[in-house]
């Protein structure tokens, strides 16, 4: 009996250390953020179809000023610019040598993943709507976001995975019900340099 | 003299009608040529292939850019047709085989039957031929092949052209209006045409200009 109580307490002050240390990575990992006011990167997506035997190459370039500002660009294979300026969304193609605003095409998901991006890029990931979330201190360090009733029709879970470098994510990995995924590495990330506010309100 | 110059004008269409019709001949179709039967197929692509197409749709006064994803096997006339968002998100998943068509995904706006329907009958323009023989086809002495086919529902397809000039697709209704035209250009990779312009009237009205991305046969 002793021993049996000697055990349990050895267990649960064994679990409330790892959640106390888990808990102390995340205050980190959120402080290293914090200082984080404004990220330059580019970014190469590869979206895999189930459909496709080859992965779907995208590149574009990503702007984010913090708390409420950004601008998510594709480059190739088409031009596409989604902009984020507080509440407002706003969404352009290039075509014809012109923008020219997108017609409200699953403009609910849209808005949902640029408040989503939005987040990760300020270590906010705790305040998600629409996913749970769960840190590991790796290596790589690396927070799993596992999607919520609704969202788990078209997004199973997502994985964010950090940089050595504070406050910047290399890649993140996002898996779709029935085996479609998506893998987007950013590069040449810069930080806190100066962005004009007119990169989040014009194409 | 009012009088006058109506008949100049009347002689003057009368003469470019004549030399029209004089000219005609010199580029006449040789008809039903078992020959030219393969020629009816040329923009068709035989083996089962994948594709990858940059899209901009056109619809009223709003436009859209799109990815659209395309497998198919000829052989089983089977054809699955995807339509991403530029970030990737699946706006729309559909196949047809068999005759039938299986919706596995649509989201608003792409999510109405008439658009699942209206689609699919694009994508099959342009990536099948009719499953009957053409009524009627030949080839004119420049090289431009001209094939007709008749559909079930008494709607006609008409295909024109060449690999040099570019193939025209016409899809007409029982009363011989255009419903669907459709402009391909070369160079054509993996049996698929580069560039592909589509006009679609009826029942509803946008156009599509699709550039092919990747292609895989």
């Amino acid at each position: 009996m002793k021993r049996f109580v000697f055990l349990s307490v050895f267990i649960a002050a064994a679990v409330f250390s790892a959640e106390m240390a888990l808990a102390q990575d995340l205050t980190s990992l959120k402080e290293a953020f914090r200082n984080i006011r404004s990220v330059k990167a580019e970014f190469l997506q590869k979206r895999s179809l189930t459909i496709l035997t080859k992965p779907l190459l995208s590149e574009g370039k990503l702007f984010l000023s913090t708390p409420d500002s950004l601008r998510w660009e594709y480059l190739s294979p088409l031009r596409s610019v989604m902009l984020r300026k507080g509440n407002k969304i706003q969404i352009y193609n290039f075509s014809d040598g012109f923008w020219k605003p997108e017609m409200a095409q699953a403009a609910e998901s849209r808005r949902m993943v640029l408040l989503e991006i939005s987040l990760w890029f300020q270590g906010r990931f705790d305040e998600s709507k629409a996913f749970k979330h769960s840190y590991f201190p790796g290596p790589p360090e690396h927070v799993i976001l596992v999607s919520g009733e609704g969202i788990n029709k078209f997004i199973n879970r997502i994985e964010i995975i950090l940089s050595v470098r504070p406050g910047v994510i290399d890649r993140v990995e996002i898996e779709e019900p029935g085996g479609s995924r998506t893998s987007i590495e950013f590069k040449n990330v810069e930080l806190n340099s100066s962005l004009s506010s007119e990169v989040f309100e014009k194409p | 003299m009012i009088c006058r110059k109506g008949f100049e004008i009347f002689l003057l269409g009368f003469l470019i009608l004549f030399i029209g019709c004089v000219l005609r001949p010199e580029t006449r179709s040789t008809l039903r040529s078992p020959g030219d039967l393969p020629g009816c197929y040329a923009i068709f692509p035989v083996k089962p292939w994948e594709s990858v197409h940059k899209i901009e749709a056109t619809i009223g006064g709003g436009s859209s850019s799109l990815i659209g994803v395309t497998k198919g096997e000829p052989s089983e006339h089977r054809l699955q047709s995807v339509l991403l968002s530029p970030e990737g998100f699946i706006l729309f998943d559909a196949e047809l085989s068999g005759g039938g068509m299986a919706v596995r995904k649509a989201l608003d706006p792409f999510h109405s039957p008439a658009f699942a329907r209206g689609l699919m009958e694009d994508v099959s323009l342009l990536f099948f031929p009719p499953q009957v023989k053409p009524t009627a086809w030949g080839k004119e002495t420049d090289g431009t092949m001209i094939c007709v086919w008749e559909g079930p529902d008494e709607s006609h397809t008409e295909i024109s052209g060449s690999m040099e000039s570019g193939w025209k697709i016409l899809r007409r209704n029982k009363q011989g209006k255009i419903i669907k035209k459709a402009v391909l250009h070369g160079p054509f990779v993996s049996g698929l045409a580069s560039r592909v312009e589509l006009w679609s009237f009826k029942p509803a009205s946008y156009r599509l200009r699709m550039t092919l991305i990747q292609a895989f046969q």
